[in-house]
């Protein structure tokens, strides 16, 4: 397994680089710069920002200088929050996104898996219809619809939540709601078909005809085999969700990581851009391999060769 | 959306618009405040984390906003947008020494009792030192191509390339000097009629020496950022929100408030749920929401409308075939209903444009425009006249817009006025944001939305800029020789009856040869917590309305 890690790890220097290429290429072929403004800056004020940020330099010698300063722990400077460095900026607000991220998904699972198992476990009745109709609705609702559903509801006409910010609780209701709608949705959905899957597996009926307590089945044969599709989906999931979301963070003010990157992109803030698609890359990568470790751990079938 | 213009406008504006519009009526800050009991907090909203809010590296309004309540300059604006010597003792003049006979040295005179918020005297070293780091090549400040006026500042700036030891050759012919703890002189290229202006906005307030040289990057964030202001900031949290408290070292009236909260809800939608949930006192609703607000039985009442020294406009480029036809855009300009337009696209929100120079700013006709006045008959005349009889032979015209808040609107409210007036089909290219402005700043586009907003109320910053031929917001690619020579000479007009008649003439052959299609002056559209009291609006106004005049806020429930 150790061999297998360590595989991975050198796999994802590579994917990183990869990734930071294909970035920095496209960066620089969409149109419009950092420093386009509807009021246009002077050409001298053009200049020496360019200066300031190494942008006067050619593009392999940009690239080598970020390569560079990656190495060193050092993502670089955000272009438009002038004086701040992008792993400073990053490292402020991932605890805050992380946070909400976390309460996000076990919120999601808590609900999801239970849902989905009760549905599967008494097919075609109310519970059942009940779960489809759950995650038929949080799945097709989009996060700023219910976001502003809920705060219409809870801040404007109750006034019992704040609209948003951070610091307290109570801040944190709405944004992990919204967040774990569609992860709930799905991870129901997914439980529901494994689980009726798993409980017609040839493994589940000797189980049964070895006389084992139906509890002792379903806890030891079904739960346990089922999860292995959820995992799955759960590892993504909870890269998604703990790198923020754009929609949900700027609608209830967040200051974390999620809305950072949409940002960089319409300011053309380069540094943020790679600074925040590098941390993406490395979060969703380092999530996979914690996934792919978990596999072993659910199903012994699954080994590291 | 931010903006990175300062809007400007004139109290007379405003008086003449209360007479039309009942809501401005309700406008209060003569009163003096009796004892206050409530809390003194006033929490309003920035439209984002400010990018900086180092005075001399600022060029967003919201940055402005909160730059203005913790700095104070040598000279600031009153309500009408007159100049008001601040730390200066005085406004320089040529009867009091402070200007000289040919107008190229300024000499301030500054009060000797004006403190940092820790205490130390403010003096004139301050301002020298904060001005040449303004304009220093190394520190790239966005705003200081507006002084290069000064002797050696262009010079300086663009020594980007230089060694160190140049750029402190070129610093020291910078033609600012701390004569003495209470005299500043500085020292133009040519005579800049508007010079004052300058010397009232952010980028040449006063920032310590010791303090930048101590923590860098860093003197940004509290408890370093130290200012000359009637608050001090308290917290920074990024992203989240920012707190002022009253500096208890301020030199000049205390103010009421002892808490600003500038909280930073990027959502619109969002940051109206908070007004309405009492979170904030101040807010402009999303646009669109124009006509429910004045529906609304509780909403209407705290409703505030005021004029801004903003314009809007449709701009040609006439180096793109068909739009090189005089003609052909008088015909456009005359073919759209720009009341229509702003009863429905802005919701009777604004007032119809029909020059350039918004009312409320020195230099604006009332009369001028007027043979642009919305006229079918009159635009199909023009176009037969430009050679298009019916838009026979007319290329297919393009418009570009930005794809952002109503933009697509107001594209399609123009191509739905010259299908309707003129027959003729117009073909919408929106494009993301700052696509859409590198696309307007490299002159790819045909015919394009664009507005202006005043920098300093003077029509100096109105008219060369966007109209001089190649000037740097010039993107009609309008060139006209006898503008050029008359703003040249108005530019360094000293006798201020001439100057402001040059700039009227030089309006006129602007509007006459009609590179752009003028539709409205912005009008501001805020909302306010009846408990605000003292809120002080000009249309100078940045992010947060009435933010010149925060001190003077209080509470009363």
């Amino acid at each position: 397994m150790f061999k297998f890690i360590v595989r991975r790890i050198l796999w994802l220097v590579l994917v990183l680089f990869v990734v930071s290429l294909i970035t920095f290429t496209l960066m620089h072929l969409v149109p419009g710069g950092p420093w386009d403004r509807e009021k246009q800056l002077a050409p001298q004020v053009v200049d020496a920002l360019n200066k300031r940020y190494g942008l006067d330099k050619p593009l392999y010698e940009q690239f080598g200088n970020f390569l560079w300063g990656v190495v060193q722990g050092d993502l670089g400077v955000s272009y438009s929050f002038q004086g701040r460095g992008v792993t400073e900026i990053l490292l402020k607000g991932l605890p805050r996104t992380a946070i909400l991220g976390i309460l996000a998904f076990i919120l999601a699972q808590a609900v999801g898996i239970p849902f989905g198992m009760a549905a599967a476990l008494k097919q075609n009745s109310t519970t059942d219809y009940a779960s489809v109709i759950f995650s038929t609705i949080f799945a097709s609702i989009p996060g700023f619809v219910l976001g502003i559903l809920l705060m219409i509801l809870f801040s404007v006409a109750l006034h019992w939540l704040p609209t948003g910010g951070w610091g307290s609780p109570l801040q944190l209701i709405m944004p992990v709601i919204c967040l774990a709608a569609l992860p709930a949705a799905q991870s129901a959905r997914i439980t529901r078909a494994s689980t009726l899957e798993v409980m017609r597996q040839d493994y589940v009926r000797t189980a049964r005809s070895k006389g084992l307590p139906e509890n002792v089945v379903r806890v030891r044969h079904i739960f346990r085999n089922s999860l292995i599709p959820v995992v799955t989906v759960a590892g993504p999931e909870l890269a998604n969700l703990i790198t923020g979301s754009f929609i949900i963070e700027n609608l209830f003010s967040i200051p974390g990581v999620g809305r950072l990157f949409v940002q960089g992109v319409f300011a053309r803030d380069y540094g943020l851009i790679m600074g925040g698609v590098l941390f993406y890359a490395f979060a969703i990568a380092i999530l996979n391999l914690v996934v792919d470790v978990l596999y072993a751990a659910i199903d012994p079938r699954i080994r590291f060769d | 959306m931010k903006k990175r213009t300062i809007i400007f406008s004139l109290i007379a504006f405003l008086v003449t618009l209360s007479l039309i519009l009942p809501a401005c009526a309700q406008g209060d800050g003569a009163t003096k405040p009796g004892k206050l009991t409530d809390p003194q907090v006033l929490r309003v909203n920035l439209a984002g984390e400010p990018n900086t809010i180092d005075p001399n590296r600022a060029s967003w309004s919201t940055e402005r906003t909160v730059i203005m309540q913790v700095f104070e300059g040598l000279l600031g604006f009153k309500q009408d947008l007159s100049l008001t010597p601040v730390v200066a003792r005085e406004m320089p003049t040529t009867a009091n020494k402070g200007i000289s006979a040919d107008g190229k040295t300024y000499t301030f005179k500054l009060k000797n009792n004006v403190t940092w918020s820790d205490g130390k005297k403010v003096t004139a070293k301050d301002f020298e030192y904060s001005i040449k780091r303004m304009l220093s090549p190394d520190l790239a400040a966005e705003y200081a191509s507006f002084y290069f006026g000064i002797a050696g500042g262009e010079a300086y700036y663009t020594a980007t390339d230089k060694s160190a030891a140049e750029k402190a050759a070129l610093k020291d012919k910078v033609g600012v000097k701390a004569i003495d703890d209470t005299t500043l002189e500085i020292k133009l290229v040519d005579p800049l009629p508007h010079f004052l202006s300058l010397m009232a906005l952010w980028p040449v307030y006063p920032v310590r020496e010791d303090i930048i040289n101590q923590f860098g990057e860093k003197w940004t964030e509290p408890p370093n950022y130290i200012g000359n202001g009637p608050y001090i900031m308290k917290t920074w949290e990024h992203s989240d929100h920012i707190t002022l408290v009253p500096n208890e070292k301020y030199w000049g009236t205390k103010p009421f408030l002892t808490e600003i909260t500038f909280k930073m809800i990027t959502d619109v939608n969002a940051a109206f749920a908070a007004y309405k949930n009492n979170e904030i006192d101040i807010i402009a609703p999303p646009a669109g929401n124009e006509k429910t607000v004045m529906a609304d039985p509780v909403l209407s009442k705290e409703l505030v409308r005021y004029a801004e020294l903003v314009t809007f406009a449709f701009q040609f480029n006439l180096a793109k075939p068909p739009f090189d036809n005089k003609k052909l855009r008088q015909a456009l300009s005359t073919a759209v209903d720009r009341a229509a337009f702003v009863d429905k696209v802005r919701s009777g929100v604004g007032k119809v444009a029909l020059s350039w120079i918004p009312p409320g700013m020195p230099g604006h006709d009332p009369n001028l425009g007027s043979e642009y006045a919305f006229n079918v008959t009159k635009a199909k005349q023009l176009l037969s006249e430009a050679g298009y009889p019916d838009g026979k032979g007319l290329p297919q015209l393009k418009f570009q817009y930005a794809d952002t808040g109503s933009n697509p609107l107001i594209a399609q409210f123009l191509q739905g006025q010259l299908k309707a007036n003129l027959g003729i089909d117009l073909t919408l290219e929106p494009m993301e944001r700052k696509a859409f402005s590198a696309a307007v700043n490299a002159e790819t586009h045909t015919w394009a939305w664009f507005g202006w907003g005043a920098d300093y109320p003077d029509p100096q910053n109105w008219l060369p800029e966007l109209f001089g031929t190649n000037a740097g917001n010039n993107h009609t690619n309008y060139s006209n020789k006898a503008f050029d020579d008359l703003a040249k000479k108005a530019n360094i007009e000293l006798n201020e009856t001439k100057r402001l008649q040059m700039w009227a003439d030089a309006q006129k052959m602007v509007i006459d040869d009609a590179p752009i299609v003028n539709m409205f002056y912005r009008e501001r559209f805020v909302l306010r917590k009846p408990w605000i009291k003292g809120h002080k609006t000009t249309g100078m106004d940045g992010d947060v309305s009435g933010d010149m005049f925060l001190n003077e806020v209080y509470v009363q429930k």
